[in-house]
């Protein structure tokens, strides 16, 4: 079920009133079942992988505990295995072979993978890294493994960040779970303003940029160079206010029931540094990466070339995490790359940590790191190197130029809003920035983020980027 | 306790006040939205409903139609369309043609909603009544999200409700994987039925006995591109057509409709290559075809309403593409379809009819 559709516009209330109606009891129960519904909208069968996920990593974090030495060592590492087995057969599976394929090519071979015609399950490596987080934090003694199946199925359910996150740990969204919530009003309130301004930058921004950003990159060939750098600016927009209105409608969705998630952004295109940009976009996936993978390959306390090292090695992982395409890996590359350089020349200029730069120079930072973030997602948008190529092709004006778009005004007004809207929110956040208005400017607001997301919304609904991860 | 319940209510009241006043900014918004966006969404999203409703006041005759009514050939003298091909017998009487290629029953049973019920009330309404949109790969074309979202803003709620609609994709909408499905399941699973004996059960037998042995040439090879028409034609003609078949219970109401408002209607049946079936595939799916024209003629024929049959009308030199199942005619079958329409309408308006050809 998609949050951009009438069915969940009626699913959520009914969850909702049935959720605080109920005895705390019982309301594990409506929690399973109403995720459970959720999920199943997308491809029914698909929630026996995630019962597999669950039976999987619950079981594990049992046999953990009573376990000790290589023992212990031993299961958390076949809990591993098999989930990183299952999204190695649903999502990598088709890009192994081909690799194989090619190799075999390569020396003038033929390979014959069978082809399993396997459909990726909607966020399964969503699902996957948080129930893993889970067991590797029993394994590490930070975490005590749940005996209460429920809870556990509902920590890798839970319907409002189940199929694009936040990834979430155990020990916040356990325990927010297990919590016994009453109605209060400023859950609801605060819920209703995330979800409106989650779904006018989803439905009014995204999808309305999508249009522009699917034009020109279906053939960049026939566009002219400022038509195709427009498309790379709107793409940035795109994504990012796809991606955020999902997760703010997510953490929306949860306060409603009175459940804290995290926030997975924060404002990440006025950040000054590659850097900062990895802390404030999609954080939740950033720090399970710093936590898991970064960490415990020895982060910076190692030698300067291991640290490079590292780093590159948790860029090009989190590249492959989100697609089976040598573009995604190229994409992360070219960050893990530009932070490196980033690190480098800061070094070299010898600015010292806590020295307050000047507004301007802030502003120029700022431009440099959205340019470099914009021009990385090239390699994540386009469907392989042949497009990547043409893009710059035409960004270096060696395109035909014969199609014409559709106007850039509207799509460039929205960039505009969700850039304002980035600059208001700095230290806040939506709901919270909303709260703090007078009445009658709230309203006000309230009634422009309805008409967008009501009269000027896309009109051709596309899922949400982040679900096909 | 006590403190909770009285904190509860007031929290309840305060969220029935703001949703009374959401409900509220809604509906102002309804008419902002009137003022502002409304007349560029139609023009992109609902030109067939704009149409009806910007000529309802000037138009008498409404011909309701798809590529069947405007196709021609290259080579054709006149490019006239069926519809204003009728026009011409009646030329007292404005013609309005509302016109959009692959429609079927269930859109222009939607457009019925674009009339202002205390606007001018239609002298007639005709419909083009195609055989093959009652068949399982029509019915689940992949054509049928974007007609499905042309209709939206004909629905009978407020133009900001049906851009909410829009906005939300809120019409049928199969992806090509269930479409696919359906009309194997259908080719699969529902039997033809015949009143003589026959040796295919169903459309996916028969069209597997079509392929092979298939077509020869003269020089005893394969004819690959004869053998795929034979079995197309299995596949869009072999059906049964029902009281169960979705373009049923559209005619159904469409008929009910008319007949409700007194509004004469006329359902254009159009004109199938039967000879090019007989020829390529055999009696049986002749037998098909006339058996279903009978069955709709039988069903449609009433006061308020006549079926115009032109099943066999059109000769098949007279088809523009011979080799695939269309009802696009060259001008000879336009002019023909028009002239057994026109002669039809004489029920209702026999004054009105001067010939024209």
């Amino acid at each position: 079920m998609l949050f951009n559709s009438l069915q969940f516009l009626v699913f959520l209330p009914l969850v909702v009133i049935l959720y605080y109606v109920l005895p705390f009891r019982f309301r594990w129960v409506l929690i399973f079942l109403a995720s459970c519904w959720f999920y199943m909208a997308f491809v029914p069968k698909y929630i026996l992988i995630l019962f597999f996920i669950i039976l999987l990593d619950y079981s594990s974090a049992l046999l953990m505990e009573r376990l000790r030495g290589k023992a212990r060592r031993l299961c958390l590492w076949l809990s591993l295995l098999s989930n990183i087995l299952l999204l190695c057969v649903f999502k990598y599976y088709g890009f192994i072979t081909f690799n194989i394929d090619q190799i075999y090519h390569f020396f003038g071979e033929e390979f014959h993978a069978p082809d399993l015609a396997l459909v990726l399950p909607i966020g399964l490596s969503f699902h996957t890294f948080q129930s893993m987080s889970y067991t590797i934090e029993v394994y590490r003694g930070r975490q005590k493994a749940e005996r209460h199946l429920g809870y556990f199925a509902n920590y890798v359910l839970f319907f409002p960040q189940m199929v694009a996150g936040p990834i979430e740990r155990y020990e916040h969204l356990g325990n927010e779970l297990k919590k016994e919530q009453r109605p209060l009003y400023d859950n609801f309130s605060n819920g209703f303003r995330l979800i409106l301004f989650g779904l006018f930058v989803k439905m009014c921004v995204a999808d309305n940029l999508a249009i522009y950003v699917n034009q020109v990159y279906s053939d960049p060939r026939y566009y002219s160079p400022v038509q195709v750098l427009l498309a790379v600016f709107f793409f940035s927009f795109q994504i990012y206010a796809d991606f955020y209105g999902y997760s703010t409608v997510a953490v929306g969705a949860a306060r409603l029931l009175g459940i804290h998630i995290m926030d997975n952004f924060r404002t990440p295109y006025l950040s000054r540094s590659v850097t900062e940009f990895w802390s404030r976009w999609h954080i939740s996936l950033s720090t399970w990466f710093r936590d898991y993978l970064y960490i415990p390959l020895g982060g910076n306390r190692v030698s300067v070339p291991r640290w490079c090292i590292n780093i590159l090695i948790v860029f090009l992982v989190s590249g492959l995490w989100h697609g089976a395409s040598w573009t995604f890996v190229a994409w992360g590359a070219v960050h893990g790359i530009c932070l490196l350089l980033e690190r480098f020349f800061s070094k070299l200029f010898g600015r010292e940590e806590g020295v307050e730069r000047s507004a301007f120079m802030n502003g120029l930072l700022t431009i440099k790191t959205f340019l470099l973030v914009s021009f990385a997602w090239i390699f994540f948008r386009a469907e392989s190197f042949v497009k990547v190529g043409e893009i710059f092709e035409a960004l270096r004006g060696n395109a035909v130029d014969a199609f014409v778009p559709q106007s850039p005004f509207f799509a460039l007004l929205l960039c505009a809003l969700l850039i304002l809207s980035d600059v208001l929110v700095y230290r806040s956040r939506a709901d919270l920035a909303l709260a703090g208005t007078k009445p009658v400017y709230r309203w006000a607001i309230y009634t422009l983020l309805l008409f967008g997301m009501l009269a000027l919304s896309g009109t051709q609904k596309y899922a949400f980027i982040y679900f096909q991860f | 306790m006590h403190l909770f319940i009285f904190s509860f209510d007031r929290m309840v009241a305060k969220i029935i006040i703001r949703l009374v006043l959401l409900l509220l900014i809604v509906t102002g918004l309804n008419f902002v939205y009137v003022a502002t966006f409304y007349e560029r969404d139609l023009s992109e999203y609902g030109k067939e409903h704009k149409l009806i409703r910007d000529r309802q006041s000037t138009s008498d005759i409404y011909y309701f139609g798809e590529s069947s009514n405007t196709s021609y050939a290259t080579n054709d003298s006149l490019k006239t369309s069926i519809a204003d091909l009728m026009a011409l017998f009646y030329p007292s009487r404005t013609v309005l043609m509302v016109n959009k290629e692959a429609t079927h029953a269930g859109i222009y049973r939607n457009w019925l909603n674009s009339f202002d019920p205390d606007g001018k009330k239609p002298a007639a309404l005709v419909m083009t009544l195609n055989m093959r949109s009652f068949d399982a790969a029509w019915i689940n074309s992949e054509l049928e999200a974007p007609l499905q979202q042309s209709t939206v803003f004909s629905r009978p709620f407020p133009p900001l409700v049906n851009r909410i609609f829009l906005g939300f994709e809120s019409f049928e909408k199969k992806d090509l994987k269930q479409r696919d499905e359906q009309i194997l399941k259908n080719w699969e699973e529902t039997k033809l039925q015949f009143p003589f004996p026959f040796r295919y059960s169903t459309v996916r037998e028969w069209d597997r006995g079509t392929a092979d042995p298939g077509f020869r040439k003269a020089d005893g090879s394969w004819d690959a591109e004869k053998t795929q028409l034979a079995c197309h034609y299995v596949k869009t003609y072999a059906f049964n057509i029902t009281e169960k078949n979705p373009r049923v219970r559209d005619f159904d109401a469409i008929s009910t409709w008319c007949a409700k408002r007194g509004i004469p209607l006329y359902l254009n049946l159009m004109a199938e290559n039967v000879g090019y079936a007989d020829s390529l595939v055999g009696k049986e799916l002749v037998f098909l075809m006339r058996q279903n024209r009978d069955w709709l003629v039988r069903r449609y024929s009433t006061d308020n309403c006549i079926v115009v049959d032109n099943l066999e009308l059109v000769d098949g030199k007279d088809y523009i593409d011979q080799n695939w199942t269309t009802e696009h005619y060259n001008i000879r079958g336009r002019m023909r379809i028009a002239r057994n329409l026109a002669e039809q309408m004489k029920k209702n308006f026999k004054h009105e009819y001067k010939k024209a050809y």
